[in-house]
């Protein structure tokens, strides 16, 4: 049967239902939370705590996104920028990451170049594009992440560095055509780097949009994900 | 660091595992005061009664209770927190409060469920130390001093130019307040030939609006939508503009989106809910009403002509099958509330009535017979003005339920007190080719008009005779009292004779008695406490 036969929108279903995952998943964290509090120091801290900490905050970024995603296939997605200091965004985002940071045992640093302004963007949107590719980086890891931002050109540009293997080069290659990533296997990657350029995409400045990138190297010697903000 | 001992904290979220999530949080940081609340209603009995510097607050609390937006509005409207304390938004998505902003009232940050101690900390760590830099901002703003916050703003960008960002908005809002046109122009201009934001478009949309430039306000809300296209508050402006260009039709269009991206706004869907009418939309009308009548039980926006529009929209939508029981009841419950919550307006109490009658004229004759009778009896002794809207609808529904003179009497007094303009006049042609209320006000229309011509080109006192003659034609209308009062008070209340005061003051008791919802209504007020010192 298909879903008109049902005179349902499915896209709507997936929306609304992810919304309701969000909210249990929501509950399921704070309740967890709370309950790790409770147990002796020595419970704490052990590698399941480190598996269950990014779980969490790997579905809770994939379901962001995935309402991101609709509200953008709808023309619903908001877009309202602001100026923002970059230390305290950047801070927020370190804060809202800390468990998982401590349980996998990873040092997060920031560092931002001092250009006068603050940056001008929409907090929510960056800020969910920034916390997935953080969540990446968690992952692929060894000790360090590294979040910088600076001015090139004109641009604001905020990266991602790690120091873990990096991102695979056919990624690297192919990363204009995130979309295709999806059909190879390569899970929601693809659809994580579709959804960061979009947003990129939507900040435009005198006709100039923003772009991703990403690329092999940087300090941390890893993957190196940027956003440019005109 | 921040001295959180030291701060009074009041959480509200309808779920206890949320408060006292938030509530330990808070301990683990050296909170001492903690109050919680599970709905906006005793949010602000609390917040009445005790200054919070910080409220966290959920946006949505369930159907039929009003959300952290209605609750911000509330607070701020009543001045029950200050510019100074904290305000964070809880939501549980990224974008959901994000529709609603743009408004009138913002809150200091929104925060996203789920949230942990090291997030919370740090938001509203950098919220007071932003909010302690513009600490002479927010004081002017506590203390409703438009002057005041200029001045800061300028004092604070002087000091420290990365901070103009920040003061951007208020420097706006404090233009406005001071009626600074021009320089608001072209500020909001600069904004936006820079870095285009949301609320700067609808800053200037309503300013172009407000002074009468519909063709530039439309160019400024149609290439905001473009930028901009889920605001719901750029789709309200243009919708307004659209209205007074006459375009109803598009500027319901306008509405119906702004609807679908944020639906809970009870002024939104009551505005929609009249355009549909308008249109002869009566499912579309309905739909809206009921939406704003129910929405609006826990808003500040409660308003009586959210039902009268509610029950007249679904009378239409009957129109010649009739009203089925269900929506017969539906009429009732919204018609009954009026009349047990205006009980002392007589104008409420008629067309509540006559409405009622309309809906249970073919099904109960017998009601609506006794519904009518009670009306008239009411309208008898009436004072009060009805608006020229309200005039009409009773006009015609008198006409409908067979009182042919009532409506025409209804008529001719909507006539004598609106009749200058013109607008209004083509609505009464709708109703009546009767030439004795066609006609009758158009000598005092004349004198009207050529008073304000003398009284522009500074003769007073042939102006004074021009109103006065207007006036003894046609005494209950309300453009020429009040331009009858403000051409003897021109020379000052003190310059006036016994004689000149008691006209001046006998003209603006006479109109004393029109709707609040005339747009001449602020200009009655200055006059009259002008004339009467009061």
């Amino acid at each position: 049967m298909k879903d008109q036969d049902l005179g349902l929108d499915f896209s709507m279903v997936i929306a609304s239902t992810v919304h309701d995952m969000k909210n249990s998943l929501g509950s399921l964290i704070q309740a967890h939370g709370q309950w790790v509090k409770q147990l002796p120091e020595a419970c704490r801290g052990t590698p399941d705590q480190g598996v269950i900490d990014y779980e969490f905050a790997h579905l809770n970024g994939m379901l962001v996104q995935l309402l991101g995603l609709y509200k953008l296939g709808v023309n619903q997605l908001p877009l309202r920028p602001d100026y923002h200091e970059l230390d305290d965004f950047i801070e927020a985002q370190l804060a809202f990451h800390q468990e998982v940071l401590v349980s996998r045992g990873i040092t997060a640093r920031y560092a931002v170049d001092d250009f006068g302004l603050p940056g001008f963007f929409d907090r929510e949107l960056v800020g969910s594009v920034v916390s997935n590719v953080v969540i990446n980086a968690i992952r692929f890891a060894r000790s360090e992440v590294l979040i910088t931002a600076g001015q090139v050109g004109e641009q604001l540009v905020i990266s991602i560095n790690d120091d873990g293997p990096g991102f695979p080069a056919r990624m690297i290659e192919e990363h204009t055509d995130y979309v295709l990533g999806i059909n190879q296997n390569s899970g929601s990657t693809g659809l994580g780097l579709y959804f960061a350029a979009n947003i990129a995409k939507q900040h435009q400045r005198k006709g100039v949009p923003g772009h991703i990138e990403i690329t092999n190297g940087g300090e941390l010697g890893g993957g190196l994900f940027s956003i440019y903000l005109p | 660091m921040l001295a959180w001992n030291q701060k009074n904290f009041l959480i509200v979220d309808d779920f206890s595992d949320f408060r006292s999530s938030v509530r330990s949080m808070l301990r683990e940081l050296g909170v001492k005061v903690v109050d919680t609340a599970d709905t906006g209603e005793e949010a602000l009995k609390m917040c009445a009664q005790k200054r919070y510097d910080f409220v966290l607050h959920d946006f949505n609390l369930g159907d039929g209770k009003k959300n952290g937006q209605q609750v911000l509005e509330d607070l701020m409207t009543d001045r029950l927190i200050s510019h100074e304390s904290v305000f964070v938004m809880v939501t549980a998505e990224n974008s959901q409060a994000m529709v609603m902003s743009a408004l009138e009232w913002e809150p200091d940050a929104y925060l996203t469920k789920p949230f942990n101690r090291a997030s919370l900390a740090q938001r509203l760590e950098k919220i007071v130390q932003r909010k302690t830099l513009l600490k002479p901002i927010l004081q002017a703003l506590d203390r409703g001093n438009p002057t005041e916050v200029l001045n800061a703003c300028v004092a604070l960008t002087q000091q420290e130019p990365r901070f103009a960002p920040l003061c951007l908005r208020y420097k706006a809002d404090a233009l406005r307040d001071l009626n600074q046109h021009e320089p608001l122009e072209a500020f909001l201009k600069s904004i936006l030939a820079d870095r285009p934001q949301p609320w700067a478009y609808a800053a200037l949309g309503k300013l172009l609006f407000k002074r009468g430039r519909h063709a530039e306000a439309q160019t400024v809300y149609e290439e905001a939508i473009r930028a901009f296209n889920a605001m719901p508050v750029l789709y309200d402006g243009l919708a307004d503009v659209l209205v007074a260009t006459g375009d109803s039709k598009r500027a319901q269009k306008m509405l119906e989106e702004a609807v679908r991206l944020s639906p809970y706004a009870v002024r939104r869907q009551r505005l929609l809910g009249k355009l549909a009418l308008e249109n002869e939309d009566f499912d579309g009308a309905s739909k809206a009403y009921r939406q704003a009548v129910s929405q609006g039980q826990f808003s500040r926006f409660k308003d009586p002509e959210t039902n009268l529009g509610f029950a007249q929209a679904l009378i239409s939508r009957g129109g010649e099958r009739g009203l089925d029981a269900r929506t017969r009841v539906e009429i009732n419950q919204t018609l009954t509330e009026v009349a047990k919550e205006n009980g002392n307006d007589a104008g409420l109490q008629v067309r509540a009535r006559l409405m009622k009658a309309t809906s249970v004229a073919s099904s109960d004759p017998e009601m609506a017979a006794k519904l009518t009778e009670q009306a008239m009896e009411r309208l008898e002794g009436m004072e009060q003005f009805l608006s020229a809207d309200a005039a009409l609808a009773v006009a015609s529904q008198l006409k409908a339920l067979g009182q042919e003179d009532a409506g025409a009497g209804i008529l001719k007094s909507c006539a004598e007190i609106y009749g200058d303009d013109p607008q209004v006049m083509q609505n009464i042609a709708r109703q009546t080719d009767d030439p004795e209320i066609l006609g009758a006000g158009k000598a005092a229309i004349d004198f009207n008009i050529q008073g304000i011509r003398c009284y522009r080109a500074g003769k007073l006192g042939e102006a004074q005779d021009l109103f006065r003659q207007g006036l003894a034609l046609q005494p209950k209308n309300i453009s020429i009292a009040l331009n009858m009062a403000q051409s003897l008070l021109h020379m000052g209340v003190h310059n006036l004779d016994a004689a000149s005061l008691a006209e001046c003051q006998n003209s603006l008791k006479m109109v004393g008695k029109m709707p609040e919802s005339d747009a001449r209504f602020e200009r009655f007020q200055k006059l009259r406490l002008r004339a009467f010192g009061e």
